[in-house]
This record gives structure tokens, C-alpha cells and sequence, in this order.
């Protein structure tokens, strides 16, 4: 076995006893509900899921803003070949888009495209370092949402429903599996090019499970995890002394009124004080070899994508369950240079996609990319047509489209080198295999261990769930 | 006051002893209590009131359809209901596989008991009008267990048939922390420990209790609760989430609590202020209450989609702060558990349908604050504009241009004139322009039925016949008196914020699919009570003086392990604080809390993220400077999607929409706030600087001085040695380290005063630091 996999178990067994020590394991198991206020059992300990799954933790690699997948993942002959006819009227009739109104042109891709790998799997030029690992990946060209602005969108994709409230897919994915890590966060959110995604903390937020579920924001740059440091001036030893103090002095009080929740208090500030220092550790990259720093391109300190890829791999491999990358900056309306499909997008995609692969390689190296599932794609896609605002201008952009995407999954018992799904000619309708998002959120928890109409909590009288009413597997993608 | 330790010794035996489960005999089975919840959570779904979804033409939640098909009253034998679900084919049993379990043997047992007894149905619970219960005469003659009020009769009433007795009265110490938390949000001061400590007389805990009821801090801490409820936030939500200005809405529920406003009149203010004839001010700015919906500018966006957005969380938060109704599920299709059809829920919808706003980006209409010189000026300028209007009437346009100069910048200052606050109000759209309100098929604003017009769902109560079906009467029939829901759902929630469980604990929730009450005549005879007059202040102080409340939070393994959750009040309350009430109690004991009460909210120091909101801009703040600093917590910046982090992890929501029941978790991330956010940090600098000051000339006495700041209780020998060792261990590593020293006692409070050490300063500061993160500190007990 893995050593930090077996050392890991190891306390996580011994957390389990003492938990269970207390005759109080079952209580909080058995109920996760926000109801249950005083839980004194901790409701982050690992749980078995529904059945043995074929993935024990999630990567989802969140491209901000929806990238322009018909330049990267799905090539329309077609679309290129009418490029400047005006848009046929079936396609806009009954349609609203965010900025384009009138009749736009069609634009097809002026990316090269060919398949790559054994597998052939189609893929532009804009993201060549992603032809290393395509052998590795199952492209979706046939996703489908519903919606067409980012924040509802997001929070669609990630919880379900567009507008805010309900728990995120990493809360549902602890809530079920809790966590295997007794030093750090289940849930990591690691945001790069300095901008929130649209949909806010919603995305990661933990709706109305209880707020222990919901993920936890860590920076590579400053304080890895807010309140982390000790105040300046402080010590190691110091805090450990006013620590031993505060354990006594509880201690004292639970002796006199006896009340259980005390202990847990006690034990959430010796995990807070490992805490400080795991986590202080697990984000430092300095100490990794020069070598797979440059395999992602990290930099320590950059708060790049690259290095929060690299931190990734850092935190599954300490037993966080579900790490979430939000990257700004695939909004390609076509208003600068950096949203031009062609210059703009090789630069963003060509970085970007170098960390992605890299990421790919090192979990394979390790042995991780057997049971780590790893998404990468955005919100929706975006329009077979040339953005309206910007249809004079130098700059090539495309609008905002939830009918038809295309999005990428490798490892955890997703195929590899596949490609599932087909988008009409023009790429404006799925022709086969529709993916909506509620058939994806089923898909990932399958992978888990769940059946997805069964994860479900209860609040306000109803049986929630992440699929709402929808919602199913896509077997075809299971290798 | 303290017990004998003989009886209380023995007192402890006795619940050992009778921990185990009472035996039962087979009591009769109960529809409501027993029957309805294995119905409604294992059948409605397809063979409940949801026509379009109802399988095999069965309905099972009324008698008719359940006898009609399925059920022959009488024999178990001859009813199919029974067989199915009793079924061991897989192709027969009920529920079928793929929608839930099988029921349990007891389940199947309690189902064949009561189609024996003549399967009879009755109306949910909830939904039939509260009596006033006879108070039950428990036999408990203990002297130290008195019954103080009717609430100890049926809760003692309840513990004697459960073979349990409640515990003695707290220590005075205990009692005086545990009504300033639940009444104010802070601890007591060391003057009113002091008083009632020192009281003697009788009722001197009521009277302790009125000062804290009359205190203006009790409206800042219970407008806290009314705040969840009614979203209130400081910015409009949606993805830009950009500031609004509604604090005015703020100090309305603050004052509104203070003045103990009347529980109907403060409902029908806030739902139909506009509607009342003359609305005061006041009045007008109560209807902000359906203004805190979210507005979304987002690109793209269709205004009409996102006021019918509003307009469905209004029904929804309608019903759920005064019915405990979840609404929402029949936005879409007819409720699948609760008696609600599709129609109903527009019907209501249509109620809330006809104000002027309409997502709009300026949040029009608004209701405009002006200054007093702000006010003079603008009478000048309307005056002057009128005198010149006048002048320049019948004079031809190339007449008079000095005037007409003179009327154009008259105008353009009047215009520039902003006022000094405004506040998003409900303003009733004039005849002419009424809205239609239809059906919405599936909930889809663009896939619109019939016409639909106003009404009420009919399993509530009626109506009133002859009243016009306007805004302002919906909100009168939710405070009837002949309304079931709304005084058991407020009364409830008082008791839940009181003793830290509902009688109802789904106290979001009194339908079908909610929990029954732990305590059913109780809970009716407190709904009733409180109905009698809707006076908050009364009500509170009448849980607040029971007996039950007043006892010692002391639980032995035994008792907790037989109900963990303190459903039975077998001891006092032990809750952990709200995230507002963690952040004041700290500041208030570092003495560094700021009295000032209302006004725009603040922005305390946060952390920096350096991260920009999607399209907008930094999500960092520029902290208030002065007292703003240290303002309670209710006057944070209420930022929906970007909550104020150390809050957060408290568990306060971001109000995107109403929060009936905060979760109250245990967490390690919780530990880093009190221990390293800045702010607590600070607040331990005060505090140690405030036991150095005041505490007096030794270690112990500092050290003692602190912790009753803290914990208002005296320390025990043990702890004062405790606390000291620390002192003295720390005081040895700064002495070594005068660098370090200096930098965790002044950063971010400031230079020591004149003569201090900063080896003994930091020494405290670490003292204080553990004090503010005691178990004891962040709980109410």
C-alpha cells in the first residue's frame, strides 16, 4: 500500500475509535442534518458509500467564463466551410443570447484540428500539450445546460440549480465519503488569475448541509488557509503552551458539567494546531524537485493555474477528497486580444493545458490517476457564430451557448481515450448522446460510490439531492 | 439556593437507574403520530395530492382514496394496501424498489394496527386550530424542583411518565450569563452581576430579567434572528452582487423589538405597511421586508424572469416565516405531500404580484432620506422653482431669459440634491397598471395558464369573506386568530432560540413531511398564550422564568446518552453561540465594543484575498476606522457572496434567501478564527491590558479579574493556578524573546501604555488569548 495512503488509514482508524468510544459513531452517521446542532461525533470521518466506487477522490478543474470548445474539442468541417453566411433564422428563432442579438455569422474554427493519440481523439492545436495525454481522457462534445449566463450556469453545474442555496458537488461528495485527511480540509478550493468564478462561494458552498461540508478557499500566495498563521509575534511553542492550558482548563469544566461536546472542542483545537502546520506544508511547492515544477510550469509564490494543478496533487495525495480549480479568463467575447480564438486562446489554452497534463502524467506516475477523478471544462459553451458586439472589430469572439459543449474527464474508472457524443454540423444542436449537467453530477457521484437518487439529505420536508429530479448515468463513458 | 448534596446524590441515581426505555404497552395507534409519517414519506410521492404524478389512480392521503382501492377498514386481511407492502416479490412490493425501501417490520405492524381499528384519518395536526390545553398536575413535591409556570407542569408532566426528574436551579452566576446571552447577545456587566448576586429579596430573577428585557441590545440581538428570516443583506446577490442600500430596514426590526411592537402589527407593517391608510414612515420603511429578494443585472438578463423570481421567494419566505409551509414545491406542480395545488401557489403568488419594483438595477421605488440642511435647501430650491414656474407662465419662449436661466439651474440643483439615505420599499402599482397574474407551468415564467386569482390554499383556514383580496388582508389572515399555523411556527421558534431545540425541530417545517412536536399540548398552550396578545417581551420572559430554563446544565453520560439532544429538558440549556454573539462577547470582555447603536453598516477588518468579484470589483474592503471598528456584529457589511469570513465560519448564512434554523457546528477552522483572526487578537491585547490595569497586584488576582470578564462565574483555586502557570511559562519565553514580545502585544491594538512591560503584557495576552477560546466562552449553559 501507498505509505501516506497506510498512515493515513491508520489514524483515520484511530479517529474512528475514539469517536466510537464516546457511543456516539452511529448518531451523527446516522443523521448529517444541520438538525442534529451538537453533533458530537465528527460528520468528516470516512463512510463507505453506496458501493465500492471507482474513484475515491475529485479533481474538477473549473474554466471560468466557458471556453470556446469548437476551437479546441469538437471540429465542425461544416461550420468552417459556411464561415461568414449569416446564421440560419431555426437556429436563433425563440433564442436569447447574452450579447449577440440580430443576425450574426457563422465562424468556423480558424484552429487546426487532427486526432490525436492512439485513440484519435480531436483535438486543436490551441491545446498541444493535451495531445500528450489524449490516450488518457474521454471527451464529452455532446453536454448540454440550461443555462446561458455564468453565474447561474455555475451553480447549475455544481449545485443542481441555478440560484444559490444548495450544497456544491464537493459538499455532497464529504458529506457522502467524508474525509480522509485528519489535517486538512475535505473540500479545497483553489482559485488562480485572481477573479472568483461568477457563481461565488455558491460554487463550493455547502447549501443547507451543515457548514462543515463546504469547501474550504486556499491561496498559494500568503496565508494558505484565512486565520492559518499564528499571530505575529507567537511562536510554536508558545501557542503550544497556551493550547496545553485551554486543554486543562476545558478538561476542568467537563469534569464538572459533563457535557461531551466539550471533548470533541478540545479535540477540534489539537486538529486546528496539526492543521496549522499540515497545511502550512502541503501548500509550500518550494520543496518539489525543479523538474516537476517545470513539468507544470509553477513557480513558487505565482498563484498561478499551474500551481494550483501542482497543489492538487499535493492535497489528494494527503487524503483531501475533492480539490476545485476555478481559472479566470476563458470569457472569449472577443473584447481584447487576450479573448481572440486564435492568438489569445493558443496562449491561454497552450498554459493552461501544459499544467492539465502534467497533472495527468504525475497522478499516473504515482498511482493516483486509477481512483482520482479529474474533470476539465467550463460552464457551457459558446456560439457557433461571431459574437454580435464585437462582429466589427479585429478580434474573433464567441458568445455565451448552453446547447451544445464539449467537456474532457480522465482517470477514476472513466474511459481512456474516448470520445462520447456528437454535435450537429454547425454545432449548434447535440445530435447523439445528449450529456446534460444533471446526467454529469450523476455520473461523477456513480464513479463514487452512489447511486444519485439516493445521496440525498432532507430539509424543508423534502429529500434533496444533487440531481434534483434528473439525472443519469452515463455508462458509456465507464471503462 | 444550592441543594442539599444528599438528595441531589440520590436524585442522580435515580435517573441512572431509570435510563432504560420506559416499557410501553401497545397504545393505540395514532393517525397523525403514527400512520401519517409512513404514508407520507413512503407513498404520497405517487399516490398523494399530486394529480398528474398519482399512479394506479390511487390517492392514499384521504380516506376516501385510500378505502376506495386499497384499504378495507377492519380487515387487514382483505386490504391490498398491506399485502403490497408486505409483499416479498420483488414485482409486488410497495414502495417498488427504485423509490425507496421496503417498510420496516414495525412500520407493516403499526399499518395492520390501524386498518384494524377502521383505518381512520385525521386532519394534520398542524393544520387544526390550537385549544387551550388543560395544564397537567404533575406529582413532584421537592422543595428545590419547584413548578414555576405552566411550562413546568407539562415538561415535569412528561419527565415523571419518562421516569426522570429535572435538576436544581443553576448558580446565580450561571443564570445571570445564560438570560443576558439568550435576551441581549452579550454577557452581563460586572455591575449587574453584581445586583443580582447581591439580591436578596424575592424576584430578583424577574426583575434581572426585565433590565435585560428593557436593555437596548435585546433588540440588536433578537433583530439578528428576524434578519435571517427576512434576507436581509447589503448587497443584491446574483453574480455582480453589488451594494444595496437597505439598512434603514435594519433599524426598523431593531427598534421594532425594543419598542416591543405586537407581533401582528409588526407582520402587517412589514407585508402591507404601504397599504395601511396614512403609512407613517416607519411604516413604509417595514416594507423593505419583501425588498431584501435579490436583483440581478447580469448582461443578457430578462428583468420580467428575475421579478417573477422575487415574487416566488415572497410566497415562499411568506409562508415559510409564518406558516412553516414549504411553498415552494408547488411552484412547479401540485404539492406532493402537503394539500396544495399548483393554483393555490399562484393564487398567493398573486397577492405579491402587484408592486412596482421589477429588478430593476436603481432598486426603484425607493424611499428617500433627507438630512435637515438637506431638507431646508431642497424646500428653497422646490420654492424657488415654483415662485419662477409662476413668473414665467403665459410668457412666450423668447421672453424672460434671465428667468428661464434661472429656473434651468434652480432645476439642475434640485436634481443634484441626493438624499442621505434611501431604502428599497413596496409601492402598489396604480389601476391602470395591474398585473395579470397565470399559471406558470413547471414554474417557467414564459409558460403561462389560465388566469389565477387571488387566493388562499384551501386547507388553511378561511379567507375572511368580505374582505377585498388585497396585500394587506392576506397579511391580516396570517395573524388571525383563526390561523392554526402562525402562533404555534413563531411561538416555536422563541422556544427553539431559547432553549436550543423546537418543540418542533423541523421548525422550518409544519407540514406532512415536518416532525411532530416533542411536546403537542405545550406547544398549543403556548401558541394560544402567545396569540393573546402577540407580546414578544411577555413571551420571552415567560420561557425564560420557567424552572425548566433555570436549571443547571449539568448532564451526567447517562442522561445524555438517553437524550442527547435535551428534547425532554432534563437539564438547562447548553447551546453554542451565534457567529454575532461569539464576535460581541469577545469584544465586549476586551472592553473594546462600541455602544452605538443603528445607522449604515460597517466594514470591520478582514482578511485580504486579493481576488476580484466575476465583473466586479475587489472583494476586499477598506476597514471602518473609530468605533466602526468595533460595532456589534449585526452591523457587518452583509456581502451575499462574499460573507464576512470569520462569521461565516460560524456558521452565519449569506441570506441569499430566508434562514429559518442556523446549523451549529464544531469545526477546526472556527478554533483558527478565535485564536488567530486579527480582531480576537486585538480583543486578547484589550483584555490583557485590562486585567494589568484593573486586576490587581498579583498574578492570581489579574488572572481571576480576567476570567469573571469572561466567564462572569468566579475561577476556581485550580483555574486561577492554571491560568498563572501559563502566565508565568509565557512571561519566561518573551522575557527571552523582547522582539516577539513587543510585536504579539501591540500588533494590531497599538503601543503599550506608558511604564508597561511587554514581556507581561504579552505574557496576558496569551492568558487572554486561552480565555476567549474556552469551551465554557463560546457556549450559552
Amino acid at each position: 500500500m501507498h505509505p501516506t495512503l497506510a498512515r493515513l488509514q491508520a489514524t483515520t482508524r484511530r479517529h474512528f475509535l475514539r469517536a466510537s468510544s464516546l457511543g456516539l459513531g452511529a448518531l451523527a452517521l446516522s443523521d448529517l442534518g444541520g438538525a442534529r446542532a451538537d453533533a458530537t461525533a465528527d460528520p468528516l470521518a470516512p463512510r463507505k458509500p453506496h458501493f465500492p466506487g471507482t474513484a475515491k477522490r475529485v479533481i474538477y478543474l473549473h474554466m471560468s467564463g466557458a471556453p470556446p470548445h469548437l476551437d479546441l474539442l469538437d471540429y465542425k468541417p461544416e461550420l468552417v466551410k459556411r464561415t461568414g453566411e449569416n446564421c440560419p433564422d431555426e437556429f436563433l428563432k425563440g433564442k436569447r443570447f447574452a450579447f449577440t442579438s440580430g443576425v450574426p455569422k457563422l465562424m468556423g474554427t480558424p484552429q487546426p484540428f487532427k486526432p490525436r493519440g492512439k485513440a484519435g481523439v480531436w483535438m486543436s492545436d490551441a491545446i498541444r500539450p493535451l495531445h500528450e495525454v489524449a490516450d488518457d481522457l474521454t471527451v464529452i462534445r455532446s453536454m448540454k445546460t440550461d443555462e446561458f449566463n455564468h453565474a447561474p450556469a455555475e451553480l447549475l453545474l455544481y449545485t443542481g440549480f441555478a440560484r444559490q442555496g444548495r450544497p456544491s458537488l464537493g459538499a455532497w461528495t464529504c458529506y457522502g465519503l467524508g474525509s480522509e485527511s485528519r489535517n486538512l480540509p475535505g473540500f479545497v478550493v483553489l482559485i488562480s488569475s485572481g477573479v472568483q468564478p461568477s457563481g461565488g462561494q455558491g460554487c463550493w458552498g455547502s447549501g443547507f448541509l451543515p457548514s462543515v461540508f463546504q469547501g474550504v478557499q486556499c491561496r498559494s500566495k500568503g496565508e494558505p488557509v484565512l486565520y492559518l498563521s499564528d499571530p505575529p509575534g507567537l511562536d510554536r511553542d508558545t501557542r503550544r503552551l497556551g493550547l496545553d492550558a485551554l486543554k486543562d482548563l476545558n478538561e476542568l469544566q467537563e469534569a464538572e458539567l459533563g457535557h461531551p461536546e466539550t471533548r470533541t472542542r478540545i479535540a477540534q483545537y489539537e486538529l486546528a494546531f496539526r492543521m496549522q502546520l499540515a497545511a502550512a506544508e502541503v501548500m509550500d511547492i518550494s520543496r518539489e524537485p525543479t523538474k516537476v515544477l517545470d513539468a507544470y510550469g509553477a513557480k513558487p509564490g505565482a498563484g498561478s493555474f499551474a500551481n494550483n494543478c501542482l497543489l492538487a496533487r499535493r492535497l489528494v495525495e494527503q487524503g483531501v477528497r475533492y480539490v476545485q480549480l476555478f481559472d479566470w479568463g476563458w470569457d472569449f467575447h472577443g473584447t481584447n486580444p487576450n479573448e481572440d480564438i486564435r492568438d489569445g486562446l493558443t496562449r491561454k489554452g497552450t498554459v493552461t493545458t501544459q499544467a492539465v497534463a502534467a497533472l495527468l502524467k504525475d497522478l499516473k506516475g504515482r498511482g493516483l490517476l486509477q481512483d482520482t477523478l479529474v474533470v476539465w471544462g467550463g460552464e457551457f459553451g459558446r456560439t457557433p457564430f461571431r459574437e454580435g458586439r464585437t462582429a466589427g472589430g479585429q478580434v474573433l469572439g464567441r458568445d455565451h451557448y448552453p446547447d451544445c459543449f464539449s467537456l474532457v474527464l480522465a482517470g477514476g474508472g472513466i474511459k481512456a481515450g474516448h470520445t462520447h457524443g456528437e454535435s450537429d454540423d454547425l454545432g449548434f444542436k447535440v445530435a447523439k448522446d445528449l450529456v446534460h449537467v444533471h446526467d454529469l453530477q450523476a455520473t461523477v457521484q456513480h464513479c463514487l460510490g452512489f447511486d444519485h437518487t439516493r445521496l440525498t439529505h432532507r430539509f424543508q420536508g423534502r429529500d434533496y439531492r444533487l440531481t434534483d429530479v434528473h439525472g443519469k448515468v452515463v455508462k458509456d463513458i465507464l471503462a | 439556593m444550592t441543594p442539599p448534596a444528599g438528595p441531589l446524590r440520590l436524585l442522580a441515581a435515580f435517573i441512572v437507574l431509570s435510563a432504560t426505555p420506559a416499557a410501553r404497552g401497545q397504545a393505540p395507534v395514532d393517525f397523525n403520530r403514527d400512520v401519517r409519517p409512513i404514508l407520507s414519506n413512503n407513498c404520497f410521492a405517487c399516490h398523494g395530492p399530486d394529480e398528474k404524478v398519482r399512479k394506479g389512480k390511487l390517492r392514499l392521503d384521504t380516506r376516501d382514496g385510500a378505502v376506495e382501492a386499497a384499504v378495507v377498514p377492519g380487515k387487514p386481511a382483505d386490504s391490498e394496501l398491506l399485502r403490497r407492502v408486505a409483499s416479498k416479490d420483488a414485482d409486488e412490493v410497495m414502495p417498488p424498489a427504485k423509490h425507496g425501501k421496503p417498510l420496516t417490520a414495525r412500520e407493516v405492524d403499526v399499518l395492520t394496527r390501524w386498518v384494524k381499528d377502521g383505518a381512520k384519518y385525521a386532519t394534520h395536526w398542524a393544520y387544526v386550530k390550537p385549544v387551550r390545553p388543560v395544564v397537567p398536575k404533575p406529582d413532584l413535591k421537592i422543595e428545590f424542583l419547584p413548578l414555576r409556570n405552566p411550562i413546568d407542569a407539562f415538561l415535569v408532566d412528561r419527565l415523571i411518565r419518562e421516569k426522570m426528574l429535572p435538576l436544581p436551579e443553576a448558580n446565580r452566576y450561571a443564570l445571570v450569563r445564560r438570560v443576558a446571552l439568550d435576551l441581549t447577545g452579550l454577557p452581563p456587566t460586572p455591575e449587574e452581576v453584581a445586583a443580582f448576586v447581591a439580591d436578596e429579596e424575592p424576584a430578583a430573577y424577574e426583575r434581572m430579567v426585565d433590565r435585560m428585557l428593557a436593555k437596548p441590545a435585546f433588540g440588536e440581538h433578537w433583530a439578528r434572528l428576524w434578519l435571517d428570516l427576512a434576507r436581509y443583506a447589503d448587497s443584491a446577490g446574483y453574480a455582480d452582487d453589488p451594494p444595496r442600500t437597505i439598512w434603514k430596514y435594519r433599524d426598523y426590526v431593531i427598534q421594532s423589538f425594543n419598542a416591543n411592537k405586537r407581533f401582528d402589527t409588526f407582520t402587517v407593517e412589514q407585508l402591507a405597511g404601504d397599504l395601511l391608510p396614512n403609512p407613517t414612515t416607519e411604516q413604509l420603511v417595514a416594507t423593505a421586508f419583501h425588498r431584501n429578494t435579490m436583483t440581478n443585472s447580469e448582461g443578457g438578463t430578462n428583468d420580467e424572469e428575475f421579478r417573477n423570481v422575487a415574487v416566488v421567494d415572497r410566497v415562499n419566505t411568506t409562508y415559510t416565516v409564518w406558516m412553516g409551509t414549504s411553498m415552494a414545491c408547488a411552484q412547479c406542480h401540485t404539492h406532493k405531500y402537503d394539500p396544495i395545488a399548483q393554483t393555490e401557489f399562484f393564487g398567493s403568488f398573486a397577492f405579491f404580484n402587484q408592486t412596482a419594483d421589477a429588478d430593476r438595477g436603481d432598486e426603484s421605488p425607493t424611499l428617500p432620506f433627507w438630512a435637515d440642511d438637506q431638507t431646508a435647501k431642497r424646500k428653497a430650491l422646490e420654492a424657488r422653482v415654483a415662485e419662477l414656474e409662476a413668473a414665467l407662465k403665459g410668457k412666450k419662449p423668447d421672453e424672460a431669459k434671465a428667468e428661464r436661466d434661472q429656473l434651468a439651474a434652480a432645476r439642475k440643483d434640485l436634481a443634484a440634491l441626493k438624499p442621505a439615505t434611501t431604502v428599497p420599499v413596496m409601492r402598489e402599482l396604480p389601476a391602470g397598471q395591474r398585473r395579470k397574474t397565470r399559471l406558470q407551468y413547471r414554474g417557467n415564467f414564459l409558460d403561462l395558464g389560465p388566469d389565477v386569482a387571488e387566493h388562499t390554499p384551501a386547507a388553511f383556514h378561511a379567507f375572511p369573506k368580505d374582505a377585498p383580496k388585497t396585500r394587506l388582508e392576506f397579511a391580516r389572515w396570517l395573524v388571525s386568530s383563526e390561523n392554526p399555523l402562525t402562533a404555534r411556527v413563531v411561538a416555536n421558534r422563541f422556544w427553539e432560540q431559547i432553549f436550543g431545540t423546537g418543540l418542533v425541530r423541523t421548525s422550518e417545517e409544519f407540514g406532512t413531511q415536518g416532525e411532530l412536536p416533542s411536546h403537542p399540548e405545550l406547544l398549543d398552550w403556548l401558541a394560544v398564550d402567545l396569540q393573546s396578545d402577540w407580546d414578544m417581551k411577555r413571551f420571552l420572559k415567560l420561557l425564560v422564568t420557567s424552572a425548566a430554563y433555570r436549571q443547571s446544565a449539568k448532564v451526567s453520560a447517562a442522561l445524555f446518552e438517553r437524550d442527547p439532544e435535551n428534547r425532554l429538558l432534563a437539564r438547562g440549556p447548553r447551546v453554542r453561540l451565534t457567529a454575532e454573539m461569539v464576535r460581541d462577547q469577545a469584544l465586549f470582555a476586551a472592553g473594546l465594543l462600541s455602544p452605538k447603536m443603528l445607522g449604515p453598516s460597517v466594514r470591520p477588518v478582514q482578511p485580504n484575498l486579493g481576488v476580484n468579484a466575476a465583473f466586479g470589483g475587489s472583494i476586499d474592503w477598506q476597514p471602518s476606522t473609530g468605533e466602526d471598528k468595533f460595532r456589534r456584529g449585526l452591523y457587518t457589511t452583509w456581502r451575499r457572496s462574499n460573507p464576512y469570513p470569520s462569521m461565516s465560519t460560524f456558521d452565519a448564512p449569506n441570506r441569499d434567501t430566508c434562514v429559518v434554523r442556523r446549523a451549529r457546528t464544531n469545526t477546526p477552522l472556527q478554533a483558527l478564527v478565535t485564536m488567530n483572526d486579527p480582531v480576537y487578537v486585538e480583543a486578547a491585547q484589550a483584555l490583557a491590558r485590562r486585567m494589568m490595569k484593573d486586576g490587581g497586584a498579583t498574578a492570581a488576582e489579574k488572572a481571576a479579574f480576567g476570567f469573571r470578564l469572561c466567564l462572569v462565574r468566579p475561577a476556581t483555586d485550580a483555574e486561577v493556578a492554571r491560568l498563572v502557570k501559563l502566565y508565568e511559562d509565557a512571561k519566561a519565553r518573551f522575557a527571552a524573546d523582547p522582539k516577539k514580545a513587543a510585536e504579539f502585544a501591540t500588533n494590531p491594538l497599538g503601543p503599550l501604555p506608558k511604564g508597561a512591560d511587554a514581556a507581561d503584557a504579552a505574557a496576558w495576552t496569551a492568558v487572554a488569548n486561552v480565555l476567549l477560546n474556552l469551551d465554557e466562552m463560546l457556549m450559552k449553559r
